[in-house]
C-alpha cells in the first residue's frame, strides 16, 4: 500500500457531523486527486473558478456562446462514464438529454470536487456537515469511476480480479499504483457511507 | 326478496391510455459502485426505507438493472440526472 496506510476508522458519524480522521498525508493525496478530477472535467467551456459557472452553462443553451452545446458523449471514456448516455435505444433522446443537462452536471461535479478539497484543507479537527459529507462522498465516487475506467473494470469479475492481482503484486508499477489508490478510495468510501448512514438512524 | 342473481356493479378496471403510459428510470449495474453506496443513494434520494433500498440494489446487482422510478418524462429526466450526479448509470425510457 506504499505511503498510504489504513486508519482504523477514516470517518466517524456524530449527531450532526461526520468527523474526518484521515491524517495530513492521506488528506493531501485526496485533495490532489480531487484537483485532478476538477481538471479532467474541464472542457474549456466555463471558467473553473466562477461560482456562476452553472448559470453561465445555462446561457450556453441560448446559442449565443461561441461553444456549441454538447451533443455527443465525451471522447475520454472516463469522462463519458461520469456524464453517461441517458438512453441506450434512442440516440435522439440521449442527445437531447445531453444538450439540456451535460453542462450543468459537469459544472456541479467540478464544483463538488473543489468544495470537497477545500473542506479537507480546513484546520484539524475536520468535521463535515451532512451536505459537505455528501459532496465528498459523490466526489470520491466520481474518482473511483474514473480510476475504474482507467483500470478497465467492465464487469463484477474484473473488480474481483483486481483485488487478487493487487495482492499478488506481480503487475506493472503504474498499474499497481492506480489499483492501490482505487482500493484505498474504496475503503474510504465504505467508511464514509457507514459514518453517514449510522448518523441517520 | 328475490333469489335471482343480483346484478353486481363491478368497478371497471381502467387501462391507462397510451398517451399516459408512464416513463421509467432504470439504474444499471456497474463494477465500481459498492452495494452499500447504491443502497444509501436509494435511501437518500428516493426516501426508501433501508430494506426497500437494499432490495432495489440487489435487483441492480443481480439482474443487471432495475426500474427505480416511474412517472412523467420530465420527472424521469430529473431522476436520471440526479442518479448521474450520484455516479450511478441511469437511463430513462417510455415504459412498454
Amino acid at each position: 500500500m506504499g505511503l498510504l496506510h489504513f486508519g482504523e476508522r477514516p470517518f466517524t458519524g456524530h449527531r450532526r457531523s461526520v468527523q474526518v480522521h484521515l491524517d495530513g498525508q492521506e488528506r493531501a493525496v485526496l485533495v490532489q486527486l480531487l484537483t485532478q478530477l476538477d481538471d479532467l472535467l474541464d472542457d474549456g467551456r466555463a471558467p473553473a473558478t466562477d461560482p456562476l459557472a452553472e448559470l453561465l452553462g445555462l446561457c450556453d443553451l441560448s446559442g449565443s456562446d461561441a461553444f456549441a452545446t454538447p451533443t455527443a458523449p465525451p471522447e475520454d471514456p472516463a469522462v463519458a462514464r461520469l456524464l453517461p448516455e441517458a438512453n441506450r435505444d434512442d440516440p435522439q433522446l440521449a442527445t437531447e438529454f445531453r444538450r439540456l443537462t451535460e453542462i450543468g452536471l459537469r459544472a456541479r461535479k467540478r464544483s463538488g470536487a473543489r468544495d470537497a478539497a477545500a473542506s479537507l484543507q480546513r484546520p484539524d479537527p475536520v468535521q463535515l456537515t451532512t451536505d459537505e459529507a455528501w459532496t465528498l462522498l459523490k466526489a470520491i465516487t466520481d474518482l473511483r469511476l474514473v480510476l475504474g475506467e482507467r483500470l478497465e473494470l467492465r464487469s463484477d469479475p474484473d473488480a474481483e480480479l483486481l483485488h487478487r492481482r493487487l495482492l499478488g503484486g506481480d503487475a506493472p508499477d503504474e498499474w499497481l499504483a492506480t489499483a492501490s489508490i482505487y482500493e484505498v478510495l474504496t475503503v474510504w468510501q465504505e467508511s464514509l457511507v457507514a459514518a453517514m448512514s449510522r448518523r441517520r438512524s | 326478496v328475490s333469489i335471482a342473481p343480483v346484478e353486481v356493479e363491478r368497478p371497471e378496471v381502467h387501462e391507462l391510455p397510451a398517451a399516459d403510459t408512464p416513463w421509467v428510470t432504470i439504474v444499471w449495474n456497474d463494477p465500481v459502485n459498492t452495494m452499500s453506496y447504491v443502497t444509501f443513494v436509494f435511501q437518500t434520494y428516493f426516501g426508501h426505507p433501508k430494506q426497500k433500498a437494499e432490495r432495489l440494489m440487489r435487483d441492480v446487482h443481480e439482474k443487471g438493472r432495475a426500474v427505480v422510478s416511474a412517472g412523467s418524462r420530465e420527472a424521469m429526466e430529473r431522476d436520471t440526472e440526479a442518479m448521474h450526479g450520484y455516479g450511478l448509470w441511469a437511463t430513462f425510457r417510455k415504459d412498454d
